[in-house]
């Protein structure tokens, strides 16, 4: 007999309040049926993205003709060289900027249960959740040559301010801008797993509470550093939005010069073996990653 | 006094923080009424004519529409591939599977000018860049590992003595599925449906590359006219995204912040 539409009912609202212990986390081995539920994912992400970055590396070995020649380009050309180095110490600066901006901020969202830690929440959510390009076109008004930085020199009578926009400058800033939610994401996620009654100990046994953050909280914290730094890292390398409308073909990122050669210059072959280069370096990082903390942890 | 003080410097820093996430999309709401033809700021004068304009022209309004259509396309296709991986992964061992969890990550792996150029060569030959299909393709593959993080982790959580006592109660497996699992995953499912909708929705560099004129979205158009000519629509559609995003936002904190209550009065 079926059972009535009540008992599942209540079924559903013990979760809501589950008496005996959960079981959790409890696998079968089922092999087909595991495969048969897998499968659509699997055959979609084969078919429907891993060929399509197959036509990339394709594309770099045999446009225009079968040869190795744009990888030997790649790495003989100094100007290419150039545009790589910028690019990794682009990507270390705004790494480095968005832990030093994103720590405190995610320190105090995890360790403050009030209006203040639902308010910063907010302020997070809402720029993680704006598109890029919104928040870049901000900057672009802020840093243009009538926007409220210009204004800030006219009215105090600095006279022109320095050229701001199309530099390398507002290229880091929009990104470190851009990215730093998806630090402070990373870091909060790890922070607020932290049991406070750790550090409530540290300063019972003596400790001042910096020493207490210092030798219990900061050393907790250092996984959600981790992610959070492998992930704003990997997330700049490959930056497409801000660098191309905030910064310079001077310091161009390796973003800018796939751009650039596909828009200016219908390089398409020479353009997909930058893409395969950036698509390395992404993998050598994470592959490194991989290997001491998981994949899975990356997005917590 | 100096230990008082201290106690207060995370906080004065976070305030300066969040400031700084915040202030630059602040500057956007005064900008979308500003009468000037260029970025400026502070504006020359106030009106709401660029919000007329929005609203009368077709090139912004297909845009709008087509980021709807794809996005909503992308979520329907991710969920239907996402939610059957979910229950593969976290319920069952097979071989192969953490070998497969990585390949299920490779979209967000992969940097998105890569995945772009390469949906580029492979949609060309099928006709498929500048259509809403070959959009709801690159964009659901690429949500695919988005929800599927989602629904895995509440999957995870999930108590399957519920199960059990739907089955020793006499449901058949389908019916414990519609009746028990799926109602008590439901937030979770709708969670990772909203990511997935939002992250087609907010995705600008694949639809840079492939959208082109007839399946072009709000991110793509606003790009562009970033670049070619500085419409101060773009204010105007700036405004209403983040005024969007942080409506949903508020109304997905009230929600948590009633369940954290609901669940606090049941225990």
């Amino acid at each position: 007999m079926a059972p009535a539409r009540g008992t599942c009912y209540m079924i559903r609202q013990m979760s809501k309040a589950a008496p005996m212990p959960a079981v959790r986390g409890l696998t079968s081995r089922d092999g087909l049926t595991a495969w048969l539920l897998v499968a659509p994912a699997a055959v979609c992400i084969v078919f429907l993205f891993v060929v399509p970055i197959g036509y990339v590396l394709l594309l770099s070995v045999t446009d225009p003709t079968v040869s190795l020649d744009h990888y030997r380009r790649l790495l003989t050309v100094p100007l290419y060289a150039n545009v790589m180095l910028n690019t990794f110490k682009t990507s270390f600066i705004v790494t480095l900027a968005c832990l030093v901006l994103g720590y405190p901020l995610a320190y105090v969202m995890a360790r403050r249960n009030d209006a203040v830690a639902i308010i910063l929440l907010v302020v997070v959510g809402l720029s993680f959740w704006t598109g890029f390009v919104v928040r870049t076109y901000a900057w672009l008004v802020i840093l243009g040559n009538k926007g409220p930085v210009a204004a800030t020199y006219a009215v105090a009578g600095w006279g022109r301010p320095p050229q701001l926009l199309f530099t390398s400058f507002s290229s880091t800033l929009g990104m470190t801008h851009v990215l730093l939610p998806y630090m402070v994401l990373a870091l909060y996620g790890v922070m607020r797993k932290i049991d406070p009654s750790y550090l409530r100990a540290a300063e019972s046994l003596g400790a001042r509470p910096f020493g207490a953050f210092r030798l219990v909280f900061l050393p907790l914290s250092l996984p959600g550093v981790v992610n959070g730094c492998v992930l704003v890292f990997t997330m700049c390398l490959g930056f497409y939005i801000t660098p191309i409308l905030l910064g310079t073909p001077k310091d161009m990122m390796i973003s800018q010069l796939i751009s650039q050669q596909i828009e200016d210059l219908l390089a398409w072959g020479f353009a997909s073996a930058i893409a395969v280069v950036l698509l390395a370096s992404t993998l050598v990082l994470l592959g490194v990653y991989n290997r001491f903390a998981g994949l899975d942890r990356l997005w917590g | 006094m100096i230990t008082t003080a201290a106690r207060h410097v995370p906080l004065m820093l976070a305030s300066v923080v969040a400031l700084f996430l915040v202030a630059p999309l602040a500057i956007i709401v005064p900008m979308s009424f500003s009468k000037a033809i260029s970025f400026e700021f502070p504006p020359p004068g106030y009106w709401t004519g660029y919000y007329a304009q929005y609203f009368a022209s077709h090139s912004w309004l297909d845009a709008t529409a087509n980021s709807f259509i794809i996005a909503f396309g992308s979520m329907v296709f991710t969920l239907i591939v996402a939610l059957p991986a979910a229950f593969g992964f976290v319920r069952y061992r097979f071989r192969g599977k953490s070998a497969l969890n990585l390949v299920m990550m490779l979209p967000l792996i992969v940097p998105a000018v890569v995945s772009a150029l390469g949906y580029y060569s492979f949609l060309s030959p099928m006709r498929l860049v500048g259509t809403h299909v070959g959009m709801i393709i690159a964009h659901s593959v690429l949500s695919i590992p988005v929800a599927f993080l989602v629904i895995a982790a509440a999957l995870k959580g999930f108590d399957r003595n519920l199960e059990r006592a739907a089955m020793s109660a006499g449901a058949g497996p389908l019916r414990t599925f519609l009746w028990v699992t799926l109602p008590v995953l439901r937030p979770g499912i709708l969670v990772g449906a909203l990511f997935a909708f939002l992250h087609s929705f907010n995705e600008a560099v694949v639809a840079i590359f492939i959208a082109g004129r007839d399946a072009s979205t709000l991110p793509k158009k606003m790009f562009e006219s970033i670049r070619l000519e500085s419409d101060p629509v773009i204010a105007v559609v700036s405004t209403l995204l983040t005024g969007a995003v942080l409506l949903g936002v508020l109304v997905s904190l009230f929600f948590r912040q009633r369940n954290v209550q609901r669940s606090a009065n049941a225990a």
